[in-house]
C-alpha cells in the first residue's frame, strides 16, 4: 500500500472538484436557506418538546446538515462512475495502483468536502440562526468526523451494489431523504410517529443527531457523544465490509459517457 | 521481456483466444495484426493485467502477471483502444495525474511531462482542457499518458486510429525511438504500412490464434506471393486458361511469380467477357500478400481500412 498513490489520487480529485465546484456549493449554501426557512416551526416543536430559551437553531442546523451531509453521498459514488464515462476506470486499473489505494484516495476528497460543509454549516448557523452550543464543542468535531467517514462508507457500498449511474442517483437521493426522515433530521423525533421513532436508531442519521442534540441542547461533555460516534463508526465499518465484499474492480459500469 | 505462452480465453460461447504464442524482447516492435474481432484487444488487456485468461501464462520481465500483477503493471504503459482521458482537466493534469500515479514527483515528473509533450507535440497544448482538443490531439495524449514513466513494455492498441498522417509519422518516429532506447513494443494496428515502416517484426491474429509470426523480410520472403487480382462486374466468369485462379465473388486471383508477363496473359484470355473487367490489380509481396497467404483472405475486405495494395 502507497501512501503517495493513494494521495495522487486525492490530489486528482480535488482538482476534478476544482473543475465543478458547484454541486458541492450548492450542498452548502442550499441548507441554509432551508433552515432560514424552517427555523420559527422548529422554535415552537422544541418548546413543546419541553426546551426552555430556544430559538429552533438548536435542531434545524443540525438536522439539515445532517440530511445533506448524506446528500454527499452520491458524489462519493459519481467518482467512480465518471471515469467508466470517461474510459480512464481501465487506464487507471492498469497501473500499479492498488485497488486499496484507490478507495482510500476516493475516501479522502469527500471526507475533506463533508468536514467543510458540516463547519460552514454550523459556523454559519451561530453567525446567521443564533445556533449556540451548550456543550463541548470537541463533541461536535467527534461526531461530525464519524459522520463523514460513515457516509463515504455508504457512498462505497451504493457504488459497488450499483450497475448504472441512474440506480446510483435514484438510491443515494431516496436514501439521504429517509435517513433523514427516519432518523429525526428532517423533524424531530418526539413529532414523528411511534413506529418511526421504533426503527429510527436503525439509521445511522438517527444517531448523528443523538450526538450533535446532546451536545447543543442538553449542555453535555465529550462522553456523552461516544456511544453515538461509535455507532456511526460501526455503520461505517458494516457498509464498508459489505462494499468490500460486493465490489468488482474489473466491472465496467454504466455512466453517462 | 514479454512472454506469452498458450494463452486462452473465451467470453461464453465467444473463444478470443485460442493458444497464443508470444514473445517479445526488450528493444523490439512487434506489430500485432489481425480483423475485427481477431482478439487483438483481448491478448494486450490481459498482458496488462485488465482480464484474466482462461489458461496459459504471462511473464513481463520474467514475472508472472497472474501471481505479482502490481509489480508487472509497473512495467507496463497501456493505452487501450478506447479513448481515456479526464476531458475536464488539463493537458497538463492529465499527463501529471500519471505520472504521479507511477511515482513520480518534483523535477523528474516536470521533466517527464515536458519530454513526452515535446515528442508528441502536446507543449503548446499543456494548459488546455482536454476536452477542447481535436481527435488526434486527444489520441496523442491518451498516447502520452501511457509513455509518461517510461515503461521498459509498451502495449499501443490502434493508436493512430483517426490521427492524421502527420501525427501518424510523428507517432512511429516516437515509438521506433523508445524501442531504440530499449523498450518493448507491441503495437496493434489494422495499417500495415505502419508495420513496414517501423521495421517492426508481425504477428498475425486470426480468430484467436497466431497464424503467422516473424521478422516481416522473412515472411514476405516465404509468404510473400505476387498475385494478378482482376475484378468483374457481376460474378466472376470461367475464363479457359484461368483455371487455377482463386474465386471470391466477383474477383479473381491468380498467384505468380511473373506479375507482369501473367497480367498480359490473363488479359488476352479474358475473350468475350473482356468488357465486364472493372480492375486489374498487381499484388506485390507484402505485408498484404502475407496476410493473404497465411488467412486466405485480403486484410483490406476484413477490415474495411482500405490499405492499397502495391
Ligand atoms: N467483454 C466481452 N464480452 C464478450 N465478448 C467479447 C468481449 N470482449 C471481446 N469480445 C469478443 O472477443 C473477440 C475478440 O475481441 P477483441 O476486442 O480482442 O478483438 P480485436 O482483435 O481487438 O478487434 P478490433 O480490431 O475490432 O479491435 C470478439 O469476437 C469480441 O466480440
Ligand atoms: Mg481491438
Amino acid at each position: 500500500m502507497s501512501v503517495r498513490r493513494s494521495l495522487a489520487v486525492a490530489r486528482h480529485e480535488l482538482r476534478l472538484l476544482r473543475r465543478d465546484p458547484a454541486p458541492v456549493v450548492i450542498l452548502i449554501a442550499m441548507p441554509l436557506v432551508l433552515m432560514a426557512f424552517n427555523r420559527p416551526a422548529f422554535r415552537a416543536a422544541l418548546t413543546e418538546a419541553g426546551y426552555a430559551d430556544v430559538n429552533g437553531a438548536e435542531h434545524v442546523v443540525p438536522g439539515t446538515a445532517v440530511m445533506f451531509a448524506f446528500f454527499l453521498v452520491g458524489n462519493v459514488g459519481f467518482a467512480f462512475f465518471r471515469e467508466h464515462g470517461w474510459q480512464t476506470w481501465e487506464r487507471l486499473r492498469a497501473t500499479s495502483t492498488r485497488p486499496v489505494e484507490v478507495m482510500v484516495g476516493k475516501a479522502i476528497t469527500p471526507l475533506v468536502v463533508s468536514a467543510v460543509q458540516l463547519f460552514v454549516l454550523f459556523g454559519l448557523g451561530g453567525l446567521l440562526f443564533g445556533l449556540r452550543v451548550r456543550g463541548a464543542i470537541l463533541g461536535l468535531v467527534l461526531v461530525g468526523a464519524s459522520l463523514g467517514i460513515c457516509l463515504v462508507a455508504f457512498g462505497f457500498l451504493l457504488t459497488a451494489v450499483c450497475r448504472t449511474i441512474m440506480q446510483l442517483n435514484a438510491v443515494a437521493n431516496i436514501g439521504a431523504l429517509v435517513f433523514a426522515g427516519i432518523g429525526g433530521a428532517l423533524t424531530p423525533l418526539s413529532t414523528l410517529p411511534g413506529w418511526a421513532r421504533a426503527v429510527a436508531p436503525a439509521t445511522p442519521s438517527y444517531w448523528a443527531m443523538r450526538g450533535f442534540r446532546s451536545i447543543i441542547l442538553d449542555g453535555a461533555s465529550v462522553g456523552a457523544v461516544l456511544l453515538p460516534c461509535a455507532i456511526l463508526l460501526l455503520f461505517g465499518v458494516g457498509f464498508g465490509l459489505v462494499a468490500a465484499r460486493r465490489f468488482r474492480f474489473a466491472e465496467t459500469k454504466t455512466s453517462w459517457a | 521481456m514479454l512472454e506469452v505462452e498458450d494463452l486462452h480465453k473465451t467470453y461464453g460461447e465467444v473463444v478470443a483466444l485460442d493458444g497464443v504464442d508470444l514473445s517479445v524482447a526488450a528493444g523490439d516492435i512487434v506489430g500485432l495484426l489481425g480483423p475485427n474481432g481477431a482478439g487483438k484487444t483481448t491478448l494486450v488487456s490481459i498482458v496488462a493485467g485488465l482480464r484474466r485468461a482462461d489458461r496459459g501464462v504471462v511473464r513481463v520481465d520474467g514475472r508472472n502477471v497472474a501471481v505479482a500483477p502490481y509489480e508487472t503493471r509497473r512495467r507496463i504503459g497501456l493505452a487501450p483502444q478506447d479513448l481515456g482521458i479526464y476531458p475536464v482537466l488539463s493537458v497538463r493534469d492529465n499527463l501529471l495525474y500519471f505520472g504521479e500515479l507511477a511515482e513520480l514527483s518534483g523535477r523528474e515528473l516536470t521533466g517527464r511531462i515536458e519530454e513526452v509533450a515535446d515528442a508528441l507535440e502536446l507543449t503548446h497544448l499543456l494548459d488546455r482542457p482536454a476536452r477542447t482538443l481535436s481527435g488526434g490531439e486527444k489520441r496523442r495524449l491518451h498516447t502520452a499518458m501511457a509513455m509518461l514513466h517510461r515503461p521498459p513494455l509498451l502495449l499501443l492498441d490502434e493508436p493512430t486510429t483517426g490521427v492524421d498522417v502527420a501525427t501518424r509519422s510523428r507517432l512511429l518516429e516516437v515509438v521506433r525511438a523508445r524501442a531504440a532506447d530499449g523498450t518493448a513494443v507491441c503495437y496493434s494496428t489494422h495499417y500495415l504500412p505502419e508495420v513496414e515502416s517501423l521495421g517492426a517484426s508481425v504477428a498475425i491474429l486470426d480468430q484467436g490464434r497466431v497464424a503467422a509470426r516473424g521478422a516481416l523480410h522473412d515472411l514476405v520472403h516465404a509468404h510473400g506471393q505476387c498475385y494478378v487480382e482482376l475484378s468483374f462486374d457481376g460474378e466472376a466468369p470461367d475464363v479457359p486458361g484461368l483455371e487455377g485462379a482463386e474465386r471470391s465473388g466477383s474477383g479473381l486471383r491468380l498467384p505468380t511469380a511473373d506479375p507482369a508477363g501473367e497480367t498480359a496473359r490473363v488479359l488476352s484470355a479474358l475473350g468475350p467477357v473482356a468488357p465486364r473487367l472493372r480492375t486489374v490489380e498487381i499484388l506485390r509481396p507484402s505485408l498484404e500478400s502475407v496476410f493473404l497467404a497465411v488467412t486466405g483472405r485480403r486484410y483490406e475486405e476484413e477490415v474495411g481500412t482500405g490499405v492499397g495494395a502495391s
